[in-house]
């Protein structure tokens, strides 16, 4: 019973991540991170994902100070924490997050201030979107290890 | 944030703790890929230090690392791991590292890394924009990952610290026989002695300088310069310009000079301060360089590999010469060889005497052209009469060691001397050699033959003795630098000093070796060899060597010419036959080009030894080509098993390699 609960979580789990894969949000870089968690690192997605989320609300905090400056945004230092942000999250397969970045970068470029703004606004929705939806990835997941550890040191003893 | 801190020092940490063992692991790992370019286990254990800013991506890099197989650092700060990479120099074979870092841009990173220790530095970044690439080529970056970086991508990344070694190997070829090369066939054809002196001292000095530069020259082909200075017109670094360098910068005392000042003292029109200031780091660097693997220290990592490539390139070509039959045994032989080597100490400290140096050059120098169809140099010769008398030419033994490599600092050379018994013998071996020969060669090897056994014992020469101390106390091989040693059998007398070789053998010879050989066999009693390679090689050499020795000898002689083949190599002489010049790449290799060959001992010796000529020869001559051709089997054969060399075309020979034979004498 609870071994098909545990199958019933991971047809959940795959379903939201097809979800999040259709939206454009994940691409196949996360699941090359899915691929790196294995027995030596049973929680290297979430672990991974929650470092990004550390840095990512640093990135994001400093990038609304900057365009809050009004008379002076630092536009070069913009483009740095852009890249960083495109860095990882590019590395996590938040593909959509990524594409903001972009454009968001090309708007500090040009020293386009409402445009940053913008970019700045959706890409706080976007992180957002993307922070819940990974934390209710990774609560069925733990949810479907639960079930699935509960059954094993049954069998075993 | 604080977790990945944690596991970064954590793995910092681990890796020192580790240190010690793990330096033997992957260097053996390292030099087996030297060698073969792929061993079963060769890119597992890369020490790689990743650096990036950004935590996320450090953690995946981490795990991606770990995944390939590699010993993984993760650091998070750039000064953090500059210091690192300071403290524990040699511990790592490539850097990884962010372009974008709030406490040091990556190509700052990368330009320290590539000033100070001349390790591959792979740049990553999110940004993938052609101006940003371009960024990091000038820079110097040997590769520009676009994130999200992918496993396969890593998984490759130890080419680079192959071809960085290779290449390294090659430049330090190139800058001394290249241009040379074509510096004396632009200039003055006919070369004579004393321009070629002074080709001998240049090249000893540029040697170092080059080497630094080496990298960027070889990349591309393209013959750029430091990335810093891509864009200035190219200053040559003649050797009459760097005897200028070098004398204001003793002038000035190292520790002093300055650009500004050195560039007064110079007063060379069109040279600038920038030029100046990039050849005094590199030449800072190249001393720095030398007394670290004189000091031996561990070659580890950085040892045998920066040596190697360095070093060891400029000392392959080494000849040795030797003799020594042990079949036949009364016979002994002679002949000798010069050699070579680069050793570091000694070279740095003739690079640092002028003097010393150019006396050194001044005598190796001889060389002569190529072309002329007579390598032979002669080398310092501290001769003794005899030696002089035989070769009048000069011819004998010695060789070059300017030319070929520029690298080498010293030179060495010499000759031998025969033995007793020689007569006889020697034609025999003479004739082998001969066919095999080009005849020019075997003219001199006849000469030399014969002027061994007239002579019969002393020899030697001796060169500078600069050199030769190194020499000795490298005893290990550390380096690589060295090596060789010589033996002489008998004979020899006097030169203390180094000198080659010659190996006389008696029958066994062993020694020649590379390795240690023995003292034992030879008389001579320092003796060195150096290999880089690794320790174990030259055991194994040993023995081969001594059948082989005999026959061979002489070749060695030829070699010197380095310069003019343009690719160099030298390597020469050996005789036992083996030897190998590994030309470039096979050079670079390093540390296993010492080993050169080895033939197998026994009874055929001398045809063998024959072929090695042969092949040595025509490497000279030809220059690269053949080199090439040995190197394959030299890279494959890294220990000196035959194999390797029925592709060589060298017969049995194993070992042996190296060239770099030097031995000393101590008298």
């Amino acid at each position: 019973m609870l071994g098909l609960g545990a199958d019933r979580l991971r047809a959940d789990m795959n379903r939201l991540l097809a979800m999040l894969f259709h939206q454009g949000v994940l691409d196949e870089q996360f699941l090359q991170l899915q691929q790196l968690q294995d027995e030596s690192s049973p929680n290297f997605v979430s672990e991974v994902v929650n470092i990004y989320f550390h840095e990512s609300e640093k990135l994001l905090k400093n990038l609304r100070e900057l365009l809050m400056d009004r008379e002076f945004s630092d536009y070069k230092k913009m483009g740095t924490h852009l890249n960083q942000f495109m860095g990882s999250s590019s590395s996590i397969g938040a593909k959509r997050i990524r594409n903001v970045c972009v454009a968001f970068r090309a708007a500090s470029e040009h020293n386009n201030r409402a445009g940053c703004l913008r970019a700045l606004e959706v890409l706080e929705h976007e992180y957002c979107y993307l922070k819940n939806k990974l934390h209710e990835l990774f609560q069925i997941e733990q949810q479907r290890v639960l079930a699935a550890g509960v059954r094993y040191p049954m069998q075993n003893n | 944030m604080a977790a990945l801190q944690r596991v970064a020092q954590s793995s910092v940490s681990t890796t020192a703790s580790s240190y010690g063992s793990c330096k033997g692991g992957a260097t053996s790992s390292f030099s087996a890929a030297n060698e073969m370019a792929v061993s079963d286990r060769f890119p597992a254990g890369l020490r790689v230090l990743v650096v990036d800013d950004d935590t996320t991506c450090l953690r995946i890099l981490e795990v991606l690392l770990g995944r390939c197989a590699y010993q993984v650092t993760a650091c998070s700060q750039a000064t953090v791991a500059l210091n690192l990479l300071r403290e524990r120099k040699g511990c790592f074979d490539v850097v990884l590292s962010d372009v974008h870092m709030p406490d040091m841009d990556g190509f700052k990173l990368l330009e320290h890394v590539g000033l100070e220790m001349d390790l591959p530095v792979i740049m990553m970044s999110a940004d993938g924009r052609t101006s940003a690439v371009m960024q990091g080529i000038k820079h110097g970056a040997c590769d520009y990952l676009i994130k999200p970086i992918h496993e396969a991508e890593l998984k490759n990344i130890w080419q680079h610290v192959v071809r960085k070694k290779w290449n390294g190997n090659k430049e330090l070829d190139h800058s001394g026989s290249l241009e040379d090369n074509d510096r004396n066939k632009r200039g003055n054809s006919d070369v004579e002695y004393t321009s070629s002196v002074n080709e001998g001292t240049e090249v000893i000095l540029k040697g170092p300088k080059k080497r630094s530069n080496a990298k960027e020259d070889d990349d591309g082909d393209m013959e750029s310069d430091d990335p810093s200075t891509s864009k200035k017109p190219r200053v040559v670094w003649s050797v009459e310009l760097h005897q200028q360098f070098v004398s204001a910068v003793n002038q000035l005392g190292l520790d002093k000079a300055v650009p500004k000042r050195i560039l007064e003292l110079m007063n060379v029109p069109g040279l600038s301060r920038e030029n100046v200031a990039s050849h005094l780091q590199k030449f800072r660097l190249y001393l720095k360089r030398l007394a670290q693997q004189q000091s031996g220290i561990s070659n580890g990592f950085c040892g045998p590999v920066e040596s190697n490539g360095k070093l060891g390139s400029l000392g392959r070509f080494d000849i040795q010469a030797l003799a020594a039959s042990g079949q036949i045994p009364p016979q002994t032989l002679a002949v000798l060889q010069a050699e070579l080597l680069g050793q570091p100490a000694g070279n740095l400290v003739p690079a640092m005497d002028q003097p010393a140096i150019l006396h050194a050059s001044l005598q190796g120098p001889k060389r002569a052209p190529v072309e002329h169809g007579v390598p032979f140099v002669q080398p310092l010769i501290k001769c003794q009469s005899n030696v002089s008398k035989h070769f009048p030419q000069s011819i004998i033994p010695a060789e070059d060691v300017s030319s070929g490599f520029g690298s080498w600092r010293s030179n060495s050379l010499s000759t031998v001397a025969p033995s007793n018994n020689l007569g006889g013998l020697a034609t025999h071996n003479g004739s082998m050699l001969m066919d095999i020969m080009q005849q020019e060669q075997r003219q001199h090897k006849k000469t030399q033959q014969q002027s061994v056994l007239t002579e019969s014992s002393r020899l030697i020469n001796v060169q500078p003795s600069c050199l030769v101390v190194p020499a000795q106390s490298s005893t290990s091989f550390q380096a690589g630098n060295s090596p060789a040693s010589v033996n002489q059998s008998c004979s020899f007398n006097r030169s203390t000093v180094i000198d080659y070789s010659i190996l006389s053998a008696q029958s066994n010879n062993s020694s020649l070796n590379i390795g240690h050989i023995p003292t034992g066999n030879l008389k001579t009693p320092s003796i060195l060899d150096g290999y880089s390679a690794p320790g174990s090689v030259p055991s194994t050499s040993c023995s081969v060597n001594a059948g082989n020795n005999t026959s061979h000898q002489n070749s060695a002689v030829p070699f010197c010419d380095s310069r003019q083949l343009p690719g160099v190599l030298h390597d020469m002489s050996n005789i036992q036959g083996l030897y190998v010049d590994k030309s470039g790449e096979m050079l670079d290799q390093g540390p296993l080009r010492n080993l050169g060959f080895v033939g197998k001992e026994t009874g055929i010796p001398s045809q063998f030894a024959v072929d090695d000529f042969e092949s040595q020869v025509s490497n000279l001559n030809r220059g690269k080509i053949y080199v090439e051709n040995n190197g394959n089997p030299v890279k494959e054969e890294p220990s000196m098993n035959l194999v390797d060399n029925a592709k060589v075309g060298i017969p049995i020979l194993q070992e042996f390699s190296c060239s770099d034979f030097m031995s000393v004498f101590t008298e």
